[in-house]
Parts: structure tokens; C-alpha cells; sequence
């Protein structure tokens, strides 16, 4: 814009601030990064392989939860912000799995106390996945059938304000419904959490979690699921094409009514699953159960570039990662571990807006 | 025929899965007490061998069978004529549906409970007497053979009264007219001439304020308390209307600056943890001041941003002030989880505020001040300027915008209001805590805001009555208090997304953008 003189040179003094603030902050990261591993080590090898294993775990869950929203963002451009509280119904549908089984008797020879779950540990998790994930897909059907398909083409804060009714209406049906006591996740007894694998790094015995491995390993599955789907099959196109422009898809036969119930479902489903991981791993239900974990997932989603869904994952374990290692590495308190988490998203939509590997949106899609 | 079997199947399955999920969640039970408030009851005579709550509770059950029948029986989309059968075949395919779907789950909770299982375990609202009351008392093969029959012969009135009043047509007929002479009644001369006269209007603005600040001297204790928690509400509604409603930035962390008001006016006043105990007239202003300060400090790198970015860091950085003031970190500084006490209240001529009426009023005036100061804004050029930021930025900057300081200045001004809102709210309260200032005060800001009319300073006002005075009212329903603000979101979107009392230039902007007035129509789901 060689006539617009003066915009040109405000952008470029906010681009002189921000590489200073950039360097500073740089400055600063590397300063503690020297304290803490070389200076003045607070935490042996043995800590911080433990911060890790925490972070890619809980990383790994935000990062299924990330992608649920990037799907919807990425048709629909809006933050459906109940998914957190569809996390809630799977989660609790995983619960009600396991103790059902946990009703049925299995008495066996050598222990006549057994029951299905401690008998057939590997079909209660599949079916408490299973109907984790069922029941919050149907949730996520009919969040998106009554809330927001009414509401296609109205003005954008419109449908973010019956996301946010819909969110506080399934947290307090969910209250009614179970109470406001946190229940225990009883899982089988194989995967009792804080059981593992011992691993010896540094003298001492770290513990690799059954129930983290499950988790990692179920979310990188998923992942790989979801990126078959989206990229291979006819459904995953017509979903690309969607998000791509909907008018034109219309006309090339798509039923974009369709497409976008059945990225409600799958991105239900994805939440349901993440949320019988989470019951799994931490080990409490209860209706709040997925607030933080879904404002936290969005901001992921953000970190990443919302929309995309590599950027989703990568996020997701971005997020998790910041979360357990930042405190450490900041030597600030544990309480303010989402302080740096919010931090850190602030300034990486500072200095590169569109997250980590998010394209670049046009205005008309912003 | 067909057609009329499958809508009366998905009302029957609908309707049955509300009612299921209404004895689920205890408000069948409720439903009989508040029915009870209603009729004056409570203590009658069984009738029919019920006592008056179950007999209030089949009340309400037999209208939502009603409500069922008829939405089951109504006409499909392209039946010209209109016999009798399909109605009451409708109704009642309807009802059986339901009485099936209801009674089963009914035999199936009453057996559980005759064999003692715990099922409040897992479903709180699964008490033995709400159950044997949802029961009638009887059975449950008794119980769920009366649900079904009751769903069932209401079903079947529903399709009689549909077809009496003449289905759909009545409903779309009553609500074209009921436009019709709405829109009459504004075309007259004489309610122009009173619309449009200015001093009319002015008295009747007039008339209206001296009503509202009589209301408190009639009012008791606990409304004069709710009356000025709606009050600090309207204030944050119009700081928030500037921010959202006029310049388009939507701030979830609205909250943010709320909570630098209320925690100034408490650190500065109150004898913990700082024993400064400054005069409630020099914090307030002190109190606005850094609120406005904030909102400049954040805005200006984070209002580059666009759209639901902006929302999102806003939410965040909400949720930082939050944390930090529950933390241990800074509990020597502001007192932590556990918030301070005693914060200072105002004195005038030596008199202090002490009374919740003394509060009231000082919340009106400040109400008064900031519709006064967002009236002057709105039609000034910086409103202009707002709103047209708001509807499109890149041609605002062609116009000679500055966007980026409008912006900015959008920002401290609705920052600045929070935080006069959050100083008389900690002070009112003399107390102030972290649990005042969590993410879900400012959804409620947002929401008052869109529910009541984004832009429109009267829609706002409106916004606080109905989302922060209306829960207070309905008080009986208690728990249900949440659940049902939560559905009257979505379903005021649905219905009125231009809000209770829309700006007209929002309401324009609505329809265009929707190409009908209500997108809830049921033509625009298929």
C-alpha cells in the first residue's frame, strides 16, 4: 500500500514493540531455562520425567477434546461451548458402565467375590469407550439439532449465546440429575491409578501409569481414526468442502445439513471418549467435570490454529506440556499453572495470530 | 394419514423423554408444591383418594399430556382439509407413545424400589417418596397403569382440542392478527404523536423514575438486596453494551475488571490485610480509574485480534485475575481464598450508608449517570464510529477511523463502568472475595446483554430485570432456578435473537442477515 502512509507506519512501531516485548520474553524464557536446568537445578532428572509423563497425558486428552472444537469451528466458524459439558454426559456414561459391571457377580473357582468388571477388565473398558462415546454423540446430535441449527445465518453472537444457555442447562441437568457429589471412577483393579510400570531414571523410580498409557495410546488412535475420516473417506471431503463454503457445496450436492449433524457427532463422540479417559485417569465425576477441561481444549484449539486439526493435537500437548512443565520452569507456585496456560496463549495470538499452525484466516471467515 | 403417524410418534417419544426426564430430575414432585402455592391447597381434603400434592402433580402431568396431544395432532405441512380422524388419531398415537414411554419407566423405578435398591445413589432425585408419589401411592403396576391411561385420554383431549380450535391454522392465523393490531395500534396518530413528542416522552421517562425510586421504601429488606444486585447488573450490562452491543468486541473476561473495582474499593477501605481505610469517595474514583487503566493495559495488544480470538483471550485473561486472587500467592497482598472483610461504606455529611436502602439509591444514581454517559456516547461521534466499526471494519477505517484507538476506547470505558460497579458491589456487600468474580458472572453480563437487546440501553435494562430479578421471583423453583435460565437462553435466541427489546438498527441487521423474523419456524429445520 505505497499511498497509505500513515497505517503503514503505525504497524510498523507496534511491530518494533513486539519484537522487543518478543525479545524480552525470549530473555527471559532462556534466563530461566539456565537457572533451573544448569544454574541452580531445583528438580532432578527424575522430576521432570514426571512433569513430562503428566503433560503428554493430560495433553493428550485436551488435545481429543481440541479436536472436537476444531471441527465444529471449522464448519460452522463458532465456539461450541458446551462441548465441555458433552465431555461431562460421556464421562458419566463410562461411570455407569463400570458400575454396572461392577453389579454383575462372575464368580470363578478360585474367587467367588469376582465380579464382570475385575473378571473381564478389557470388555468394560471397551464398552464404558463405546457408550461413553454414543451417549455423547446423541448429546452433541441433539445439542446441535434444538440449539443451534434453528439459528444457521443469524449474526455470530447469537449462536454463541445458545451454545452458552445449552452449556449451562446440560451442567445443571446434570446436577440434578447425579448430585453434587464427586463420584469415584471405580475402575478395574488392574488399571488402579498411580499403578504402573517402575522406570529408573536418576536414581530414583518414576511411574508410567497404566491408565496414562491407555489414555495416550486411545487418543493417538483416535487421532489416527479421525485424520482417516477426514482425509480418505467421502464423508471427511464433504466435511472439507463444508468448511471450505457452504453455498458451493450446496450446489455440488452435499447436504450440508447433514455434514454439519455429523460433525456433531463425531466431535460428540470424541468428547464422550475423551471424557471416560479423563474418569479413567483422575478418577472423579461430577457435573462440572468438564468446564476447565473444555475452556482449557479451546484454548488449545486456538494454540494450534483453530480449524486445523494437526494444529488441534498439537496444541493439545502444547497446552499439557506448558501446564506441568511452566510452573517448574518459571519457579512460580503450582496454583498458577492456567495463569501461564492463559498466558501463554495471549502472547502466542500476540506474535502469531493465527496459532501454531494455523492458515491464515480471511476476514470473511473471522 | 402416514404423515400424521410419524409426527404424532416423534411428539409421543419427545414429550415422553421431557416427562421422564422431569420425574428424573424431582420437578414432578415440585410441580405438586407449586401447583399447591398456586391453588392454596396444601392442606385440603384428599380427593378422589389422592392426596392434594399427587393430586396437583397429575395436574401437571395430564397438561403436559395435553400440550403433547395437541403438538402430536397437529396438521401436517401439506393436508389441505381437515377431518376428524387424523387429529384424534394423532392425539392419541401421541398419548399412547408417552403413557407407554412414562409408564414403563415408572413400573420399572417401583419395582427397583420395593426390592430396596439405593438408586439416589446414582440419580439424586430418586427418593422412595418421590417415587411413591410419582406411583400414586399405589403399586407399581398400579402406578404405571394410571400414568399410561392418563397419557393416553390426555393425548386424546389434546387431539380434540386441536382439532376444536382448528390446528395450526389458529396458531398462525392468532399470530398474524395479534401482529396485525400491534402494528395498527403503533400506526395510530394519537400513539405516534405520543411516541414522537419529545416532552411526552420526557414525562414519561419522568413518571417512570420517580416509580422506581419509590420502589424501594415499599420494598423489604431481601428485594431491596436483590433490587440492587439487578441495579449492579444494569451497570455492567451498559459498560458491557459499549463494548459488545456498540463497538462489536465480544469480552467473555468482562468479569476481569469487575473484580479491580470491587478489590480497590476493598483493599483501600477495609482494615485487612492493609489497614489503609481511606474514605469510600476518594476509592471509588480511584477504583474506576484503574479499571479503565486495565482495560487500556490489555486492549491494546490484544484488540488487534478479531472475533471469537478477542473472546478467548479475554476469557483468559478473566480467568487469571480469578486465579491469581484465589491463590496463596497473593494472600498477603488481597487476602486470598478466603477475601476481605469489613470493606468501608460510604458517609455523606457525616451520615453512613449503612441501610440496603441507602445502597439502592446510590446504585440508581450511578445507574442514572452511566445511561446518561452511554446515551451522549451513542449519538455522538465516537458512537457513530462504534457502530461502524461494529458492522464492518475495513470500511470504517476507509471512512477515517481510527479503529485501533476506538477500539481502545470502548474497551476503558466499559472497563471503567465494571469497575464502578464492582466498587459499589464490594462495598454494598462489605465484603469481597474470589468467588464473587468467577467466569460465569461474566456469561450473565454477556447474557443480559444479547438477551435484552444488544445497543439499546432500554433493552439492557430490561436484559438485568428479566435474567437477574426473574430467578429471584422464582424463588419456589430453587434448584430448577439455573436449569431453566440456561433453556430461556437458548430458547430467547431462537425465538428473539434480536433481544427482548432490540435496537432497531440490530433488529434490521437480524433479519436481513436470517431472511426471517423468527429462524424458530419450523419450515426452516426441514
Amino acid at each position: 500500500m505505497p499511498n497509505a502512509k500513515s497505517p503503514a507506519r503505525r504497524v510498523s512501531t507496534y511491530k518494533i514493540v513486539q519484537t522487543i516485548l518478543g525479545i524480552v520474553f525470549a530473555g527471559y524464557l532462556l534466563w530461566r531455562f539456565y537457572v533451573v536446568f544448569i544454574g541452580s537445578p531445583t528438580y532432578g532428572p527424575d522430576t521432570w520425567a514426571r512433569f513430562i509423563i503428566s503433560g503428554v497425558i493430560l495433553g493428550s486428552v485436551y488435545a481429543v477434546i481440541a479436536i472436537g472444537y476444531t471441527l465444529v469451528y471449522g464448519i460452522l466458524r463458532m465456539i461450541n461451548f458446551a462441548h465441555g459439558d458433552i465431555m461431562m454426559v460421556g464421562a458419566f456414561g463410562g461411570y455407569f458402565v463400570f458400575e454396572a459391571f461392577k453389579a454383575i457377580p462372575a464368580p470363578t473357582q478360585t474367587n467367588p467375590n469376582l465380579n464382570l468388571l475385575n473378571a473381564n477388565p478389557t470388555l468394560a473398558v471397551i464398552v464404558a469407550f463405546i457408550v461413553g462415546a454414543s451417549v455423547a454423540a446423541l448429546g452433541g446430535y441433539f445439542l446441535e439439532k434444538i440449539a443451534y441449527r434453528p439459528l444457521r445465518g443469524a449474526p455470530r453472537l447469537v449462536p454463541l449465546i445458545s451454545a452458552i444457555g445449552a452449556s449451562i442447562f446440560l451442567e445443571n441437568a446434570g446436577q440434578l440429575l447425579f448430585g453434587t457429589q464427586r463420584r469415584d471412577f471405580s475402575n478395574p483393579t488392574i488399571l488402579t491409578r498411580g499403578n504402573g510400570w517402575n522406570l529408573h531414571i536418576g536414581g530414583s523410580t518414576v511411574i508410567l501409569t497404566y491408565t496414562g498409557v491407555l489414555t495416550v495410546v486411545l487418543s493417538i488412535l483416535l487421532m489416527l481414526g479421525l485424520f482417516w475420516l477426514v482425509m480418505r473417506t467421502r464423508l471427511g471431503r464433504s466435511m472439507r468442502a463444508v468448511s471450505e463454503n457452504k453455498q458451493v457445496a450446496a450446489l455440488m450436492g452435499i447436504d450440508v445439513d447433514g455434514v454439519i449433524s455429523r460433525t456433531f457427532i463425531i466431535s460428540g463422540a470424541l468428547a464422550g471418549a475423551a471424557g471416560v479417559m479423563w474418569g479413567i485417569h483422575l478418577g472423579l465425576v461430577y457435573y462440572y467435570v468438564g468446564f476447565l477441561p473444555g475452556i482449557k481444549a479451546f484454548t488449545a484449539a486456538v494454540l494450534g490454529g483453530i480449524g486445523s486439526i494437526p494444529g488441534a493435537m498439537l496444541g493439545g500437548l502444547f497446552l499439557g506440556l506448558v501446564e506441568s512443565l511452566g510452573p517448574g520452569i518459571l519457579g512460580m507456585s503450582y496454583q498458577l499453572a492456567d495463569v501461564i496456560a492463559f498466558g501463554i496463549l495471549v502472547l502466542v495470538l500476540m506474535f502469531r495470530p493465527t496459532g501454531i499452525v494455523g492458515e491464515v484466516l480471511t476476514e470473511e471467515k473471522v | 394419514m402416514k404423515k400424521q403417524l410419524r409426527l404424532a410418534l416423534n411428539a409421543g417419544i419427545t414429550f415422553g423423554i421431557v416427562t421422564i426426564f422431569l420425574f428424573l430430575i424431582g420437578f414432578t414432585g415440585t410441580s405438586g408444591a407449586l401447583l399447591a402455592d398456586l391453588f392454596g391447597n396444601k392442606n385440603a381434603k384428599p380427593f378422589l383418594g389422592l392426596a392434594p400434592l399427587m393430586l396437583n402433580m397429575l395436574i401437571f402431568l395430564a397438561l403436559i399430556g395435553v400440550w403433547a396431544g395437541t403438538y402430536g395432532s397437529r396438521k401436517s405441512k401439506d393436508q389441505k382439509e381437515d377431518p376428524w380422524a387424523p387429529a384424534l388419531l394423532g392425539g392419541l398415537t401421541t398419548g399412547l407413545i408417552q403413557g407407554l414411554m412414562v409408564g414403563l419407566v415408572a413400573l420399572l423405578v417401583g419395582t427397583l424400589m420395593l426390592r430396596h435398591v439405593p438408586m439416589n445413589m446414582y440419580l439424586a432425585a430418586l427418593l422412595p417418596p418421590a417415587i411413591k408419589q410419582f406411583l400414586f401411592g399405589g403399586s407399581p403396576i398400579q402406578g404405571a397403569l394410571i400414568q399410561f391411561a392418563l397419557f393416553t385420554v390426555t393425548g386424546l383431549l389434546g387431539g380434540l382440542l386441536s382439532r376444536g380450535i382448528g390446528r395450526s391454522e389458529w396458531r398462525a392465523r392468532s399470530s398474524v392478527q395479534w401482529k396485525n393490531s400491534w402494528g395498527g395500534f403503533n400506526q395510530q396518530t394519537f400513539v405516534k404523536q405520543i411516541r414522537g413528542n419529545r416532552y411526552t416522552r420526557y414525562g414519561i421517562y419522568g413518571v417512570l423514575l420517580v416509580l422506581v425510586f419509590l420502589v424501594p421504601l415499599v420494598a423489604g429488606k431481601y428485594w431491596n438486596y436483590t433490587i440492587g444486585t439487578v441495579g449492579i447488573y444494569v451497570l455492567l450490562g451498559l459498560g458491557l453494551n459499549i463494548v459488545v452491543g456498540l463497538a462489536g468486541l465480544l469480552d467473555l473476561g468482562y468479569v476481569a475488571f469487575f473484580a479491580i473495582g470491587a478489590y480497590t474499593m476493598a483493599l483501600l477501605t477495609a482494615p485487612l490485610p492493609h489497614h489503609l481505610l481511606w474514605n469510600f469517595w476518594i476509592a471509588l474514583p480511584i477504583g474506576v480509574v484503574l479499571a479503565a487503566l486495565t482495560g487500556l493495559l490489555l486492549g491494546a495488544p490484544v484488540l488487534r485480534m478479531r472475533g471469537d480470538y478477542l473472546a478467548i483471550v479475554t476469557l483468559g485473561f478473566g480467568e487469571i485475575i480469578h486465579i491469581l486472587s484465589t491463590s496463596d500467592v497473593l494472600t498477603s497482598f488481597s487476602g486470598g481464598p478466603r477475601g476481605v472483610p469489613a470493606v468501608g461504606g460510604p458517609t455523606l455529611f457525616g451520615k453512613p450508608f449503612n441501610s440496603a436502602i441507602d445502597f439502592v439509591y446510590l446504585i440508581f444514581l450511578a445507574a442514572l449517570l452511566i445511561i446518561f454517559v452511554t446515551n451522549r456516547l451513542q449519538n455522538s461521534r465516537v458512537g457513530r464510529a462504534w457502530e461502524a466499526m461494529r458492522e464492518d471494519e475495513t470500511v470504517s477505517r476507509a471512512m477515517g477511523i481510527n479503529t485501533l484507538s476506538q477500539k481502545l476506547l470502548a474497551f476503558a470505558i466499559g472497563a471503567a463502568f465494571a469497575g464502578l460497579g464492582g466498587a459499589l458491589f464490594a462495598s454494598r456487600n462489605q465484603f469481597t472475595g474470589p468467588e464473587d468474580f468467577v467466569l460465569m458472572v461474566s456469561i450473565n453480563v454477556v447474557a443480559v446483554v444479547i438477551v435484552g437487546g444488544m445497543g439499546n440501553i432500554p433493552g439492557v435494562i430490561a436484559g438485568a430485570l428479566v435474567l437477574k430479578g426473574l430467578p429471584e421471583v422464582l424463588r419456589e423453583l430453587q434448584n430448577y432456578r439455573v436449569l431453566v435460565f440456561g433453556a430461556l437462553l437458548v430458547v430467547m435466541m431462537l425465538w428473539r435473537p434480536a433481544g427482548i427489546i432490540p435496537s432497531s438498527r440490530r433488529k434490521m441487521e437480524v433479519e436481513k442477515d436470517t431472511g426471517v423474523t423468527e429462524p424458530a419456524k419450523e419450515g426452516s429445520e426441514k
